[in-house]
């Protein structure tokens, strides 16, 4: 990597190595003491007790937590479904020809995008009580928590994939669409058919970035009742008869959502292999990291 | 247009074709970039089966001419007619117009996510809806015909840019066009490349199609065209006879663009 790096800056010298190394040490040192500090006051508190750690091990808590996983993973698989066909329809209006399409697609994710998902979700949940007037048809979405969790995150998630699969498609050479134009596709045909599959497949990366947010912000539903991960990690460490296990509630409940996100990145960078085996020829590694790399940073920042 | 495809094409170049019918007309065509006057008062005809090679310093609007022709860049003010109906503005009526005009690109503009056969199958399929065995036989006669049939489905970026070049043209024959435009075809290419493409053009010409080709070759102009176009800041300065241009240019704008590019 570090021989790669050239193109951000100089290739270090000697001195710069050594000073590098130096930072190197000391920051892990920092690191290691930091955590063995937490181990050790953890140690102290009573952390560790076998009281506090012995639930994990019977099978209905276990259950617990398994069933608090289906919750997390069913609300997660709704709204990335949900965002990636909302986001590809925002997509296509704001790209559209038209100037009301594209006006009310703007407005549209402007809004979603700059609206705190809590809050969004805190209004989907707590509104509909108060309307004068509902109609019964949307019951389900007071009947359910994982409603208000999955319209939310689809709404929020649905306008960043939109912006994100717009991009793709920018970025793509012009030239692709005017030789599609030349040939006498319509514009709906170099969309389908030229554009977005490209532009998806250049933005996979980033898309399947924001997919890891959505896995994380599914915890949120903790906060309106609906009882995933960290619902169950709430609930198990309230238990006075385990000694209030709330740290090692976190600590195992913690590792799900890290070994799942893990996955999530596993699987894209799987599939931007493989998607960019045909277009590249033969597939070059160091593309493929990079890619990934990027799409992370990109997830992050939004 | 296919049993003119199969026939090896007679190596000398065909007489001027200035008494077949008109394919493409241009009169008075204006555009501008903002301040900038790159089409002026242009009048152009090209008859059907001739080859008229578009020549002269960058920036004079020759490729804007070329791609005003299709399209790509709408006109200000004029007139275009191709084959005797008004180019249209817009929607299916210009889709179809397109679909009868070929384009080629100076950067090929190949689609990158689907194989070179499903490039040269994508429009006859999509835009005709021509049923696929029909199209795949044509378009595997036609990689053939320019000579990378064995590449068929390789995907673009595994291809030399001369071979993706010949696949642009294979690409803009499946359709059957009345007319190609060539962009700087060859413009992009490594220098070795250049001929590959050049010869193909030839055989093309040879064979009796309708071509507009802007470029810096000044030896395909002489050996293929029927005729040269002579472009400075956005009018045509010059047309003539490719024999007559090179070897008599009238105006001083062709004879000191001319000098600058033959002795070097």
């Amino acid at each position: 990597m570090s021989q790669k790096a050239t193109v951000l800056f100089d290739a270090p010298g000697p001195r710069a190595r050594r000073r590098n190394a130096i930072i190197g040490v000391l920051g892990i040192a920092l690191l290691a003491g930091g955590l063995a500090w937490v181990v050790y006051r953890f140690d102290q508190t009573g952390q560790f007790d076998s009281q506090k750690w012995d639930p994990f091990q019977y099978t209905a808590i276990q259950q617990m937590i398994l069933d608090g996983l289906k919750a997390t993973l069913k609300a997660f698989a709704l709204a990335v479904v949900f965002s990636l066909v909302l986001g590809a329809l925002l997509a296509a209006a704001r790209l559209s020809d038209h100037r009301p399409v594209r006006w009310a697609a703007t407005a549209f994710v402007t809004f979603f995008r700059a609206m705190p998902l809590l809050i969004l979700i805190f209004f989907l949940y707590l509104a509909p009580a108060k309307l004068s007037y509902w109609p019964g048809f949307l019951d389900f979405i007071n009947d359910d928590p994982m409603w208000p969790l999955v319209i939310g995150l689809s709404l929020y998630n649905g306008t960043v994939q939109a912006e994100n699969m717009r991009a793709g498609i920018l970025a793509l050479p012009k030239g692709q669409s005017e030789a599609a134009y030349a040939l006498g596709l319509r514009k709906y045909q170099v969309m389908t058919f030229i554009l977005v599959p490209q532009g998806i497949r250049s933005m996979l990366p980033t898309i399947i970035s924001q997919m890891v947010v959505t896995l994380k912000d599914t915890s949120l539903g903790f906060l309106i009742t609906y009882e995933e991960l960290l619902f169950i990690a709430k609930r198990l460490g309230s238990y006075q008869d385990y000694g209030l296990p709330l740290i090692p509630a976190a600590i195992v409940v913690g590792t799900i959502y890290i070994i799942s996100c893990m996955i999530l990145s596993g699987v894209a960078v799987w599939l931007e292999r493989f998607l960019s085996r045909g277009r590249k020829g033969r597939v070059q590694k160091i593309d493929v990291v990079s890619g990934e790399t990027l799409g992370a940073g990109a997830g992050i920042s939004v | 247009m296919t049993e003119a495809l199969d026939k090896t094409p007679p190596p000398d170049k065909t007489p001027s074709p200035r008494t077949a019918a008109p394919l493409v007309v241009l009169s008075k065509v204006n555009k501008h970039f903002g301040a900038l006057h790159v089409l002026q008062d242009i009048d152009l005809t090209i008859h059907e089966g001739e080859v008229v090679v578009v020549i002269g310093p960058s920036g004079s609007g020759k490729s804007t001419l070329c791609r005003a022709i299709n399209r790509l860049e709408p006109i200000d003010s004029g007139a275009i007619t191709i084959d005797g109906n008004a180019l249209p503005q817009e929607g299916r009526a210009l889709a179809r117009l397109r679909s009868e005009v070929g384009m080629v690109f100076q950067s090929f503009n190949l689609f990158a996510h689907k194989t070179v056969l499903q490039n040269v199958m994508l429009g006859p399929q999509k835009v005709r809806r021509e049923a696929r065995d029909v199209v795949e036989k044509r378009a595997r006669a036609l990689l053939d015909r320019v000579g990378v049939g064995n590449q068929a489905d390789k995907y673009p970026s595994q291809l030399s840019g001369g071979q993706q070049q010949r696949v642009a043209i294979a690409r803009a024959l499946a359709m059957q066009p009345k007319v190609i435009l060539f962009d700087e075809p060859t413009s992009a290419l490594d220098p070795e490349m250049v001929n590959e493409v050049l010869e193909t053009m030839r055989s093309l010409a040879a064979e009796g199609m309708t071509m507009v080709v802007v470029t810096h070759e000044m030896g395909f102009a002489r050996s293929a065209a029927n005729r040269v176009i002579f472009m400075a800041d956005g009018r045509i300065v010059e047309e003539n006879t490719p024999d007559e241009f090179f070897g008599n240019p009238r105006s001083d704008r062709a004879r000191d663009f001319l000098s600058k590019i033959l002795h070097h």
